[in-house]
């Protein structure tokens, strides 16, 4: 199959809506699909990546860390970089460079770059198709 | 030619008045020589069970709107295939994927 | 390739932004080379009549500085050459009307934002 470049335009924190779980089972179908992927992440998504994310026991679960194996999205982000260099497809991954600093979410994971929305409309440019996943 | 169109809901018909507006955008575009389908993700499929009935997925249905659910939606949701409206089918999320590789315009609700 | 930029969660970041987060993007990704369109929706169309900044808030001994002017982000995108639309319908339903639209924004119905959706390449609803 031709190899298509898809961009995906996401504006939720983690742990705030399900738009964020579906808009990960999007981007992990798309390489699954054979596409390259560009992630705009915009306003509080700009915190998906954030490297200082901790995962934590849950005493109503009567789990500690390790048992509870808390999701975060900064993990979903590195597992999907990892499963785009197994398939040899690229992932790339644009913060609003704005968005990062009001937040203090400058310290992302590897692999996640600081941008604007010019990077946003190159992104779409470059991109057979794009999805832009508003918030509510 | 037909344009394709995609859109994917996730806004739930009990709590977003939004909805109406968006589904007669989509007849809309049906009757304007558009091919367009419809995904409800996440809790827009609470509509799709059998016994509520919502008038809106036949009328969708009568404009040629193939109207799909995620499956792993209803599936959290405990809504098994078979109850669920006739007029809603279910469908694994990358239909959104195939529509963006085939170049249809591809929407979020 | 043209882009429609429906905006449609109005009043949801004025204080905090000191704009509306999708018009300032709007605004950088034209300035960027985009080609975009904008449909003020649901109850953005308010943005399409406003005529003041907003006010000035204030939280204990802080004083807001800036607050959003959204007449004039609207007038720069229309300083752009960007198109910015508005559902008659969508404004008589809140009680507003078209006479009331800022100068250059096109009041549009339902038929003429089908093709308006069939002309463009992409439709981003934010």
């Amino acid at each position: 199959m031709e190899n298509k470049k898809l961009t995906f335009a996401f504006m939720d924190p983690p742990f705030e809506n399900e738009r964020t779980i579906t808009f990960f089972r999007l981007v992990d179908a798309a390489l699954d699909a054979g596409a390259d992927i560009q992630v705009f992440a915009y306003e509080g998504a700009a915190a998906l990546a954030f490297a200082l994310q901790k995962a934590h026991g849950n005493s109503v679960h009567h789990r500690d860390t390790e048992q509870e194996a808390h999701p975060l999205t900064k993990d979903w982000v590195a597992a999907l970089q990892k499963k785009a260099e197994r398939l040899g497809r690229q992932l790339d991954w644009v913060n609003c460079g704005l968005c990062v600093d009001e937040r203090g979410v400058n310290e992302s994971i590897p692999g996640c770059k600081r941008g604007s929305p010019a990077d946003l409309w190159r992104y779409a440019d470059s991109s057979f198709n794009t999805l832009v996943i508003g918030t509510r | 030619m037909k344009k394709n169109y995609l859109f994917i809901q996730s806004q739930d018909l009990f709590y977003e008045a939004r909805t109406s507006t968006q589904y007669k955008l989509a007849i809309a575009l049906a009757e304007a020589q558009g091919n367009v389908s419809i995904l409800l993700v996440q809790n827009a499929v609470l509509a799709t069970r059998k016994g509520v009935n919502p008038a809106v997925y036949a009328d969708l249905h009568r404009h040629n709107i193939d109207v799909y659910a995620d499956e792993l939606s209803l599936n959290q949701r405990e809504i098994s295939a078979d109850n669920i409206n006739e007029f809603v089918k279910p469908a694994p999320l990358n239909i959104v994927i195939d529509a963006m590789l085939n170049g249809d315009k591809v929407v979020w609700w | 390739m043209k882009i429609l930029q429906i905006v449609e969660q109005a009043f949801r970041t004025l204080v905090e932004e000191q704009d509306d987060t999708i018009l300032w993007l709007t605004q950088s990704m034209a300035g960027a080379g985009a080609n975009v369109e904008v449909l003020l929706s649901g109850n953005a169309v308010y943005y399409a009549v406003m005529k003041n900044r907003q006010p000035v808030i204030k939280i204990g001994d802080w004083v807001q500085q800036e607050p959003a002017d959204i007449p004039s982000d609207i007038d720069r995108m229309l300083a752009q050459n960007i198109p910015v639309y508005v559902l008659n319908s969508e404004l008589e339903e809140r009680g507003l009307n078209a006479s009331m639209l800022r100068p250059s924004i096109k009041s549009i119905n339902q038929v003429q934002l089908v093709d308006i959706y069939h002309q463009v390449d992409q439709v981003w609803q934010w």
